[in-house]
C-alpha cells in the first residue's frame, strides 16, 4: 500500500516533517481556540514575510550565507509576538486596530525586499504556499527539536497559561508575572506557526493551526485533552493531505487546508445538535437530582 | 477605647482616584474591622469596582492611603479572596470545574507545572463547602449561574483568605441560588471579613452589618437608614445623619 515511499524518500521525509510540525499545531492551537485569539495569530503569520523577505534579500543581494529566509521568519515572529504582548498590555482598548496594523505592516515589508530581491523568488513563493516536499531530514530533525522546546514550556508553564488564557485577573491576584507569561505564550505559537508555515505555507497556516483544535474542542472540554486530540488530528489531516496531493498532483499545502475545512464544516453540521442534547441532558439529571 | 485598638481589615484614607479628567472616587476615608460583613452599593458609575480595584491594588489612587491588615494592597493579596462578576467569563471555554477551583493557588505550582498533591483535597473540600463537590469533574459550561457563583467563591476560599471580596455575587442568579450563596457567606462571616458589592438591598439588609454607598464618596450607612427609593435605583443622602467611619 505504502509502495510510492520506497519509490519516492522524499515523501517520507515530508511525512515525517508534517507529523512532527503538526504536535506543535495541535499543542498551540489549542490555546489559540480557547482564549480566542485567531486574529493575533494570523496577524503573526503574516507578519513573518517581512522577516523572510529581508533574509532573503540579504542573501541574494549582499550574498550574506547565514540569512535562511526561515530563520527570518523566526525572528520576525518573535518580535511580532512581544509586540503583540506589550499591545495587550498597554493599549487593549485598540488592540483589534493594532493587530491589524502589525498584519499589514509585516507584509508590506515582505512585498517591499521581495520587489528588491533580484530574480524569480521561488523560496518566497514556497513559503507562502508551502512546499513540504522540500523538508530535509535536517529540517526534520530540527522540527522535532522545536517540538521538545515547545512540550517542556507546556508541560511546566500549563497550569499558569490556563489561568492567563480564562481569567487574567486572577492570575493577578495570584502575584502571576502575567505580561512575562503572556509573551512567553505568543512567542511559543510564533515557534509553531514558522513549523507549520513549512508545512502548509504563511496564508493557510492559521487553517491547520485551528481547525484540529477547534474540532478537538468539540469532543472534550479539558483544555490539555483536546490539545492532545488536536495533536492527532492535525498529525491525521497533513499526512492523508500530503498522500492526496501525491496522487491527485495537488500543492499539498492547499490540500491539507481543504481537508482540514471539509472535516471541520463535517463537524460543524454535527456538533450544535450533540452539545445541546449533551447539556440539557445534564441539566435534567440535576433537575431529577433535586 | 478597646474598639479603637481593633485590628482594621480594610484601613482607607482621603482617597481620590480620576479616569482623566472624570472624577470617580472623592476623598474615599473608610475602616472595616476584621470579621465584619460590609455591602457596597450605589448607582452604575458611581465608582464600586474602582473602589474593589483600588482594595485589590489593581489599581493605585491618586492621593490617600490604602492598608489592607496594615499593608499596602498589593503585598497583601494572599491574604484576600476574590469572587469577580459571572458575565465576564467565556462560557465555552474548555475548563472543568475543579480545575478553577486549583486556579486559587496557581502560583504554588511546583517547577514541573503540577499541584502539590494535597491541593486537589483541598480544592475538593471548599467545592464541599459549596456544595458543588460532585461537580468537580463537569465542565465550566454546563452550569447555572448559581452553580458557577458557587465555584468562583469556592476558588477564592482556596487559599483561606481573611478578607473575602465579591462583586456582584447575587446579579443575574435565581432566589434559590442567591439564599444558598448568603447561607455561605454567613457561615464564613464567623472567621472572614467580608465586602460585597451588591445591588439587592432589600436582601442584604438583615445580613450585613453595615453598608457603604459609593457615589463617588463614600457614605456609611446603618440599614435602618436606607430608604425605599434606593430599591428603585434612586440613592441619596441619608436622611438621618450617616455613621463615622
Amino acid at each position: 500500500m505504502f509502495d510510492f515511499l520506497s519509490l519516492h524518500p522524499f515523501l517520507a521525509t515530508a511525512l515525517a516533517a508534517s507529523i512532527v510540525a503538526s504536535l506543535a499545531g495541535g499543542m498551540m492551537g489549542s490555546y489559540i481556540v480557547a482564549k480566542r485569539i485567531v486574529f493575533l495569530s494570523g496577524s503573526i503569520s503574516h507578519a513573518v514575510l517581512g522577516g523572510m523577505g529581508f533574509f532573503l534579500w540579504l542573501k541574494r543581494v549582499y550574498a550574506v550565507s547565514w540569512a535562511n529566509p526561515i530563520v527570518g521568519a523566526l525572528i520576525s515572529a518573535v518580535i511580532s509576538a512581544m509586540l503583540l504582548s506589550w499591545i495587550h498590555n498597554k493599549y487593549r482598548a485598540r488592540e483589534d486596530t493594532l493587530i491589524a496594523a502589525l498584519w499589514s505592516t509585516g507584509m508590506a515589508i515582505g512585498v517591499v525586499f521581495t520587489a528588491l530581491t533580484p530574480g524569480y523568488n521561488v523560496e518566497l513563493t514556497n513559503f507562502l504556499f508551502g512546499n513540504i516536499l522540500w523538508a530535509t531530514s535536517g529540517d526534520v530533525a530540527l522540527l522535532g527539536l522545536l517540538d521538545l522546546a515547545l512540550l517542556t514550556g507546556v508541560l511546566c508553564f500549563h497550569k499558569r497559561f490556563l489561568t492567563i488564557c480564562f481569567d487574567e485577573e486572577q492570575a493577578h491576584m495570584q502575584g502571576i508575572a502575567v505580561q512575562p507569561l503572556y509573551t512567553l505564550l505568543l512567542c511559543m505559537i510564533a515557534v509553531s506557526i514558522v513549523l507549520l508555515i513549512q508545512v502548509v505555507g504563511a496564508i493557510l497556516v492559521i487553517a491547520i493551526l485551528t481547525i484540529p483544535a477547534a474540532i478537538a474542542s468539540m469532543l472534550s472540554n479539558r483544555l490539555s485533552k483536546i490539545m492532545v486530540i488536536a495533536s492527532g488530528i492535525g498529525c491525521l489531516f497533513s499526512t492523508s493531505g500530503v498522500i492526496i496531493s501525491y496522487e491527485l498532483n495537488w500543492p499539498p499545502g492547499a490540500t491539507i487546508a481543504l481537508i482540514a475545512a471539509l472535516c471541520y464544516l463535517l463537524s460543524l453540521l454535527n456538533y450544535p445538535m450533540s452539545k445541546t442534547r449533551k447539556i440539557w441532558t445534564f441539566r435534567f439529571r440535576q433537575s431529577v437530582k433535586e | 477605647m478597646s474598639n479603637s485598638k481593633a485590628p482594621l481589615a480594610i484601613d482607607i484614607e482621603a482617597v481620590c482616584l480620576s479616569y482623566g479628567d472624570v472624577s470617580i472616587l472623592e476623598n474615599v476615608s473608610l475602616s472595616v474591622k476584621e470579621r465584619e460583613f460590609l455591602a457596597i452599593f450605589g448607582p452604575n458609575g458611581g465608582g464600586k469596582t474602582t473602589l474593589l480595584k483600588v482594595l485589590l491594588g489593581f489599581v493605585k489612587p491618586e492621593h490617600g492611603r490604602v492598608e489592607i491588615f496594615g499593608r499596602p494592597p498589593a503585598e497583601a493579596r494572599e491574604l484576600i479572596g476574590y469572587v469577580p462578576q459571572i458575565l465576564r467569563f467565556d462560557r465555552q471555554f474548555p475548563i472543568s470545574v475543579l480545575e478553577i477551583v486549583l486556579m486559587g493557588c496557581v502560583s504554588k505550582t511546583t517547577l514541573w507545572g503540577t499541584y502539590p498533591r494535597d491541593f486537589k483535597t483541598r480544592a475538593l473540600e471548599v467545592l464541599a463547602l459549596v456544595g458543588m463537590e460532585e461537580f468537580a469533574s463537569q465542565s465550566f459550561g454546563t452550569l447555572s449561574g448559581g452553580q458557577l457563583q458557587r465555584v468562583l467563591l469556592a476558588r477564592a476560599l482556596m487559599g483561606n483568605p481573611q478578607l473575602l471580596i465579591l462583586d456582584e455575587p447575587i446579579a443575574s442568579v435565581d432566589q434559590a441560588a442567591k439564599e444558598e450563596i448568603y447561607r455561605i457567606l454567613l457561615e464564613l462571616k464567623t472567621k472572614t471579613t467580608i465586602i460585597m458589592v451588591t445591588h439587592d438591598l432589600q436582601s442584604i439588609l438583615q445580613k450585613c452589618d453595615r453598608l457603604l454607598c459609593v457615589q463617588r464618596q463614600a457614605t456609611f450607612m446603618a440599614p435602618e437608614q436606607i430608604c425605599e427609593h434606593f430599591a428603585w435605583g434612586l440613592y441619596h443622602l441619608p436622611s438621618a445623619p450617616p455613621q463615622s467611619r
